[in-house]
């Protein structure tokens, strides 16, 4: 695999293109759109379908 | 290698997951409060220009939104009531009178029967979080345009069943009465944080009070 000795996140640190602070700029951008997308498309989607915050009576 | 990129992925799971909780516990609320917010100002607005009653014409804008409830006890100010409990009306941060399985006796209707409701425990407003700290006697009152009505919990069931629809009987003889009247139902699940069973808790209509031009509160709400 092509991901060295240093694991996937260390494989994307070194094709970020830049310097050390480039790089550690890029690299807070890629986690907050991350974050971005769980909270806005995948935690919604994924809630419903756990078992924690269903509140009414119902026969089914 | 492989062992340090399934390692990285367990920490990224974790992370994931312990985000998660903080979708669910926090940033839930935040959106769903600005919602009730919005949709209560949107109900007050709508009774200060003179709207009619809910379902009269004028009452689109509004949401189903038909009335506030109080409730000392639970704390947290008051609570947008809308029609129906479905996950979409609830993620509102408000709190929904039943359509289904048993319909609703809603109060303005003068008729007796249950007026009965739900809304989230925790996370997406939790406006029945501290549905526990209600004690048999306390007040519940039900503000709409013109009338406040006085509720006084009379009955607390802790701990039932999710499938357990009698609750909501226009009778609940679970509460212990027997005869039709104005009884009120609060319905969420318990334990916090889970979904395993529901809280109940029961009041009947002590009296009504007429809204005056300044909207004071009844004595139970100073």
């Amino acid at each position: 695999m092509g991901y060295g000795r240093d694991g996937m996140y260390g494989w994307i640190w070194r094709h970020l293109p830049g310097n050390a602070w480039i790089k550690a700029l890029i690299s807070i951008v890629l986690v907050l759109a991350v974050v971005y997308v769980l909270f806005q498309y995948v935690f919604p989607w994924a809630e419903p379908l756990l078992p924690f915050n269903d509140v009414t009576v119902d026969n089914s | 290698m492989a062992v340090s990129v399934l390692g990285e992925l367990l920490i990224t799971a974790g992370l994931v997951l312990g985000l998660f909780v903080v979708y669910s516990l926090w940033w839930t609320n935040v959106i769903a409060d600005r919602e009730a917010d919005r949709q209560a100002d949107k109900v007050r607005d709508h009774w200060a220009q003179g709207g009619t009653a809910p379902g009269g014409p004028g009452a689109l804008d509004t949401g189903d939104g038909i009335g506030f409830l109080h409730v000392p006890a639970m704390s947290g100010g008051e609570i947008l009531v809308e029609k129906g409990t479905s996950a979409k009306v609830l993620n509102d941060g408000v709190a929904g009178y039943y359509t289904d399985p048993v319909k609703a006796v809603l109060p303005t209707s003068g008729k007796k029967g249950n007026f009965s409701l739900a809304a989230h425990r925790d996370g997406h407003g939790a406006k029945f979080h501290n549905i526990d700290k209600i004690k048999k006697g306390d007040p519940i009152v039900f503000e709409t345009k013109d009338t406040w009505y006085v509720y006084k919990a009379y009955a607390i069931l802790p701990e039932t069943s999710k499938y357990n629809v009698d609750v909501l009987d226009a009778v609940p003889k679970e509460s212990g009465r027997t005869k039709p009247g104005h009884y009120i139902t609060l319905t969420t699940c318990t334990p916090v944080y889970t979904s395993r069973y529901r809280y109940v808790v029961w009041g009947e209509l002590v009296r009504t009070e007429k809204v005056d031009s300044e909207r004071t509160p009844p004595a139970e709400l100073r």
